[in-house]
């Protein structure tokens, strides 16, 4: 416990219903840390005291999350005895004193390192960037800093006086490992298939037989094919390196080895039959492949709008989040019907694809790229739904009325 | 690799039995376990497995003492195997609604393997089922899934005999190994006329641009037993752990 200094207790009734929000006078919900002392009437006992988050201005107002915390506490205080709905409550407030943060090992509880002079306004970023200064091999971007072992991670924002820790503050270490920034991924990922593809497209020796060495295909579709597939990945490239703003810096590096064989192997396998010498053309014809062609500059520009309107939603270098609306831009409509358009666009960019190829090939890329955005677009439509109490009930996460 | 997986600590199918090694040697883990309902259902589902690779396990041994020798056994229980081995699909369902504790996936690529070489290997390929190999991995799954089985209907009837858990968490280290060299060579075996028959292969040109190479695949099946070693003393080591553990239990009791 801490050693409580001078305090200006206020009484506070519980009421009566405890549904109600607790009203506390002004001068107690500041934006210091606080402590309730119980004490039961009519027979005091022991103080139960509870830590808790700073509270609003507002006080125990319905928009304080910290008032909920609080309503239950003492409800449950209640049924299991040690209050009675009669006992007053004081409350107190003072500013929260530190003398420390001890960083402990999340699975061993060894102790790894302890900062004094931290200061209380300190960020998360902050005492990582200290932590790397003992333990020079585990980067910030590779720390995981909980208040509990299981629990989890802080996000670099959060402010140490603002957490529930004592005097001096635990965390909890956690190795992410390796980390490898997500423009690196991109970059690597894209730039594969760019060139891969181009390899099968020029019939580079030893992928088909030696007397079709750098031929060229008498299928018009095929150059088409080429064009649009290393526009797909040009396009992306650029937009990694000049469009997307990342929430995240990085990500553990052995996704890079997965996304990379993904993007690599289909490319490769696409590739080889779109190119191959005894490619079929469409059965269709050109009727098919300028209709294919067509849904796919279609998708392509739509994808391309809605990178563009996510980019503008947050400014540069911030985590802001917030609800995409259609613009003036008609290909950002698409929101108005789906949380994540730009995945639909990438469906809808690869079916045309399949279709200007007749290649079942593309056509299983496709269905598994389906699968991992639908997931993605689940998650984050979900993410969009507990953040935001308004969120559009029109949308579905990817395909418009049905997923 | 289908016999491994069947054996393997980390799977379960009944209660918070299945997951053995870890989970029970944690006990740190809330074990909420299937409703009254789901578990009935499991103890006859186990149940009725268990008493199906007996009638296997019986099946072979009539053979054996009718025919005399162990060669082309397969023929006399090819039905009931190919039926109980099917019906372990249900498995994929009951981690897929949560009535068992286990990860889809694992469970889904473990009973696919085994599907997988009932029928797009033994039956696809009439001339391996003669092989003697068949009977090396049709005995080593059908002592596995007897106890594996058993284990978990105990498990689910909240009493498991020591004995019964000892051959799950033992008998593997001789069923193990015999199982994948029989499916290995089976495979192997199937190769040549899979080659001559241009099985359940695709080559260009067609409509959809698409090839497929039957034999290639199997090859690349074989490769993918390599990591198997690691899987098998990986277990072993969970043995140590898992029969150590009961052992203290028993201690204390």
């Amino acid at each position: 416990m801490w050693a409580l200094p001078a305090w200006d207790p206020a009484t506070i009734n519980i009421p009566a219903t405890m549904g109600q929000a607790l009203c506390l006078p002004g001068a107690l919900c500041s934006n210091l840390f606080w402590h309730i002392q119980c004490v039961p009437l009519p027979s005091p006992t022991r103080p139960v005291a509870w830590p808790c988050y700073p509270c609003s201005l507002e006080g125990f107002s319905k928009l304080c999350p910290e008032a909920t915390w609080l309503r239950r506490a003492l409800s449950s205080a209640v049924t299991t005895g040690s209050l009675a709905r009669t006992s007053r409550v004081l409350a107190l407030s003072y500013p929260h004193v530190h003398d420390g943060v001890e960083i402990l090992d999340a699975k061993t509880r060894e102790k790894l390192c302890f900062l004094d002079k931290v200061e209380p306004h300190a960020t998360i970023a902050e005492i990582k960037n200290l932590f790397t200064k003992s333990h020079p091999q585990w980067y910030p971007t590779r720390q995981s800093l909980r208040l509990d072992p299981k629990g989890k991670s802080l996000k670099d924002e959060d402010v140490l006086q603002k957490l529930p820790v004592g005097t001096t503050a635990t965390l909890y270490f956690r190795d992410l490992g390796a980390q490898i920034s997500w423009v690196t991924v991109f970059l690597t990922e894209y730039t594969g298939p760019l060139f891969i593809y181009l390899l099968f497209y020029f019939r580079v020796p030893f992928i088909y037989g030696h007397k079709y060495d750098f031929t060229s295909s008498r299928h018009t579709v095929v150059h088409l094919a080429c064009i649009c597939h290393s526009f797909h990945y040009i396009k992306r490239l650029l937009e990694t390196l000049f469009v997307h703003r990342f929430s995240h810096g990085t990500m553990p590096l052995r996704n890079i080895f997965k996304n990379c064989t993904y993007y690599w192997g289909f490319a490769a396998w696409m590739a080889y039959y779109i190119n191959h010498p005894l490619y079929t053309p469409p059965t269709y014809g050109a009727q098919q492949v300028k209709l294919a062609l067509a849904i796919f500059v279609i998708c392509q520009l739509g994808n391309f709008s809605i990178h563009m309107a996510l980019r503008d939603l947050r400014p540069a270098g911030s985590k802001t989040r917030k609800i995409p609306y259609p613009t003036k831009n008609p290909f950002t409509w698409l929101f108005l019907l789906v949380s994540c358009p730009n995945y639909t666009y990438e469906l809808g960019s690869w079916i045309s694809f399949a279709l200007m190829t007749q290649c079942l090939p593309v056509a299983l890329f496709s269905l598994v790229g389906f699968t991992q955005m639908t997931i993605w677009a689940k998650g984050k439509h979900r993410s969009y739904l507990k953040e935001f109490r308004d969120y559009p009930p029109l949308r579905m996460p990817i395909i418009p009325f049905l997923l | 690799m289908a016999v491994a997986a069947a054996t393997a600590a980390s799977r379960g199918n009944g209660g918070g039995g299945g997951r053995a090694g870890a989970g029970e040697a944690s006990g740190a883990r809330k074990k909420k376990g299937p409703g009254p309902l789901a578990t009935a259902y499991l103890v006859i589902y186990n149940v009725v497995m268990t008493a199906g690779w007996l009638v296997i396990a019986v099946g072979l041994v009539r053979a054996y003492l009718a025919k005399g020798s162990y060669h082309s056994l397969y023929y006399s229980i090819e039905k009931p195997l190919k039926f109980f081995q099917t019906g372990a699909l249900l498995e994929i369902l009951h981690c897929a609604i949560g009535i068992v504790p286990s990860s889809v996936v694992l469970t889904s690529f473990q009973v696919m393997s085994r599907v997988f070489l009932i029928w797009a290997v033994t039956h696809s390929v009439k001339e391996v089922q003669s092989e003697d190999s068949v009977l090396l991995f049709v005995i080593a799954w059908t002592i596995t899934e007897i106890i594996r089985y058993s284990f978990y209907t105990f498990s689910l009837l909240n009493h498991l005999p020591y004995l019964i858990k000892w051959a799950r968490y033992t008998l593997f280290i001789v069923l193990y190994p015999m199982g994948v060299s029989g499916e290995l060579l089976t495979i192997y075996a199937a190769l040549p006329f899979v080659r001559q028959a241009g099985l359940y292969s695709i080559s260009l040109p067609n409509k959809y641009n698409f090839s497929f190479d039957y034999y290639a695949f199997l090859i690349l099946i074989m490769i993918s037993y390599i990591p198997l070693p690691q899987l098998y003393f990986h277990m072993i080591h969970q043995r140590r752990k898992v029969l150590s553990h009961t052992e203290e239990h028993k201690k204390f009791e």
